[in-house]
């Protein structure tokens, strides 16, 4: 029997025997991320006798939470749009750079800052940006310009700032391999061809660019919508998001009906499943151009 | 650059002003008397990490922090590298299914994956949910795309199938094959993978606090602690998260290039992208 198994291992016909060595991680997977989120989509049309009803999701257009996701796909979007336009730019003023050593200095520091993120992060704004944050103090001292109150850091903009800090560098590891793939023959072309830089763009760069910049674009929407240490450090749970939301209910802070949290959760995990695959069909488009 | 392209430069640098700011702020924030009220700060003193090494909560969020990291490497090589190593040799019709579990993680918040854990293990007087080792497991699938995609690309990048080959005609078992002929050849993926699941775990707080909480303070949630008590013990916090998280970004790099530099120049930056896209997880 034993050695049957061996010879089966080694010569690699027992179709079932090969799939043996996958359980350890396909019971992992099922146990802790398959299971929860079937139990979570269940739970979802649950009512709190255990019937099976809609209710659930009817509950969420109250505006406590049409106002959480609201909020939660603005300061996504708000921050993917500004890491995006800001991302490719500096993407692109660091591809021309000529010095290979600066531009490596500059990769690398993109590379360094996208890991800093959640609660240390939040921490530095508030040093930078806080009432008496150290630049705050600077622009009322030099400028004479008050930031505060219109300004704080615990509001929607301060979130902003922090999210956008690391959106922008992680886009410009994003983009950075899709212009290194504009080719130089198609810019020579163009220009021999008689166009100006400006219609070699509009033309040829961009199309070409496009479906990588719209995939890191939905990338970075993802990336913000899911955040939660971030906000949570800086806002507490007093600003409305829909991951702030249910942490608190996680937590206890609030108590609600389970079933509404649910719905809750699985809405959330439909849109970043929506921009997930989204993001997987504009990659493969632009990977089209790169061989 | 310089002359040819003002706007490029400019960009660069405030690009550069916005990066360092913010973290350069903080590091002088944590060795000043007190920067609140001026310009510059009044002073330089080592007394906030004398204050937060003295508190006998720091040697224990940190080795709880450090304990998980180690754990979640160590449960995450053992799980995926055998796995990822049989499918490339044996199966590799698997391939798109484990390709699409390890991207799953992507599209699952942290806060989504802790709501179902608890639906699912919170019951109960065990209450599974809210012990370390259940979140050591929510951190194995929480950074499987970190340890997973070096791996795979490693094992593409050597002919897994010829070393097997070679090795079990010289007589050498499955284990030992694995171990003593597949590892050595792969350790850049398994090294910078690793190191990213370490730091990644390291500086994470949402699946820590919501899970366990109090049971098992880490580091982050001691952070998120004093940024609501004492900003400046925050501050020596925050400077020693960050340098944990740049220290390990430098030997990632440094590995990944060392590792192209042994299987003749594949894209890095590429492969550094798609390994930073999933750094996200941890905001």
């Amino acid at each position: 029997m034993l050695a049957n198994f061996r010879s089966r291992l080694q010569t690699g016909t027992g179709g079932f025997w090969n799939w043996l060595p996958l359980v350890p991680f396909l019971a992992i997977t099922l146990a802790i991320m398959v299971l929860p989120i079937s139990f979570m989509l269940e739970g979802s049309f649950r009512s709190s006798d255990g019937l099976f009803t809609f209710e659930n999701y009817l509950q969420m257009k109250a505006p406590l939470y049409t106002q959480s996701f609201r909020n939660s796909i603005l300061l996504s979007g708000i921050t993917a749009l500004l890491g995006t336009l800001l991302g490719t730019a500096v993407g692109y003023f660091t591809f021309r750079i000529r010095s290979g050593r600066i531009k490596e200095l500059v990769i690398t520091l993109c590379d360094v800052t996208s890991n800093f993120s959640g609660a240390p992060l939040a921490f530095a704004f508030i040093v930078v940006l806080g009432s008496n944050g150290v630049l705050t103090l600077f622009l009322t001292e030099y400028f004479g310009w008050k930031i505060y109150p219109a300004f704080s850091v615990y509001s929607f903009w301060g979130l902003v700032l922090a999210y956008t800090y690391f959106q922008l560098p992680l886009m410009v590891l994003l983009v950075l391999p899709a212009i290194a793939g504009l080719k130089d023959e198609w810019r020579e072309a163009a220009l021999g061809l008689g166009a100006n830089a400006r219609a070699y763009w509009r033309y040829i760069g961009l199309p070409v660019l496009a479906p990588a910049i719209l995939a890191n674009l939905l990338l970075l929407f993802a990336n913000a919508f899911g955040a939660y240490a971030t906000a949570y450090t800086l806002t507490g749970s007093r600003f409305n998001l829909v991951t702030l939301q249910l942490g608190s209910l996680l937590t206890g802070e609030v108590l609600r009906d389970p079933g509404a949290g649910d719905a809750m959760g699985v809405l959330t995990l439909g849109l970043m499943g929506l921009t997930i695959s989204l993001y997987q069909l504009a990659s493969r488009r632009a990977r089209r151009w790169r061989q | 650059m310089k002359n040819r392209n003002p706007a490029g430069t400019v960009s660069i640098l405030l690009f550069l002003g916005y990066m360092f700011l913010p973290i350069l702020a903080t590091y002088i924030f944590s060795v000043a008397v007190r920067w609140d009220r001026s310009i510059l700060p009044e002073g330089l003193t080592l007394d906030w990490y004398r204050t937060a090494f003295q508190d006998r909560w720091f040697l224990i969020v940190f080795t709880h922090s450090i304990t998980l990291s180690a754990a979640t490497v160590l449960t995450s090589v053992v799980l995926i590298v055998p796995t990822a190593y049989w499918v490339h040799l044996r199966l590799p019709k698997a391939l798109p299914l484990l390709n699409l579990i390890s991207t799953l993680p992507f599209a699952i918040p942290a806060v989504v994956l802790a709501l179902g854990l608890i639906k699912l293990y919170g019951q109960g007087p065990l209450q599974l949910a809210r012990t370390p080792p259940m979140l050591v497991l929510a951190y194995v699938i929480f950074t499987l795309p970190f340890m997973y995609r070096p791996v795979a690309s490693s094992l593409e990048a050597v002919d897994v199938r010829r070393l097997t080959e070679a090795a079990q005609s010289l007589g050498a078992s499955w284990p030992r094959t694995l171990v003593q002929v597949i590892l050595p050849n792969i350790m850049p993926g398994i090294l910078s993978g690793g190191l990213l699941v370490f730091a990644t775990v390291f500086g994470e707080f949402t699946l820590a606090t919501l899970l366990v909480g109090a049971r098992y303070k880490t580091f982050p949630m001691q952070l998120v602690y004093y940024t609501r008590r004492d900003g400046r013990i925050a501050s020596a916090y925050s400077v020693i998260s960050f340098t944990v998280a740049w220290v390990t970004s430098l030997i990632i790099l440094w590995v990944a290039t060392w590792g192209t530099r042994r299987s003749a120049g594949r894209g890095v930056q590429g492969e550094l992208a798609s390994q930073q896209a999933s750094v996200g997880g941890t905001v």
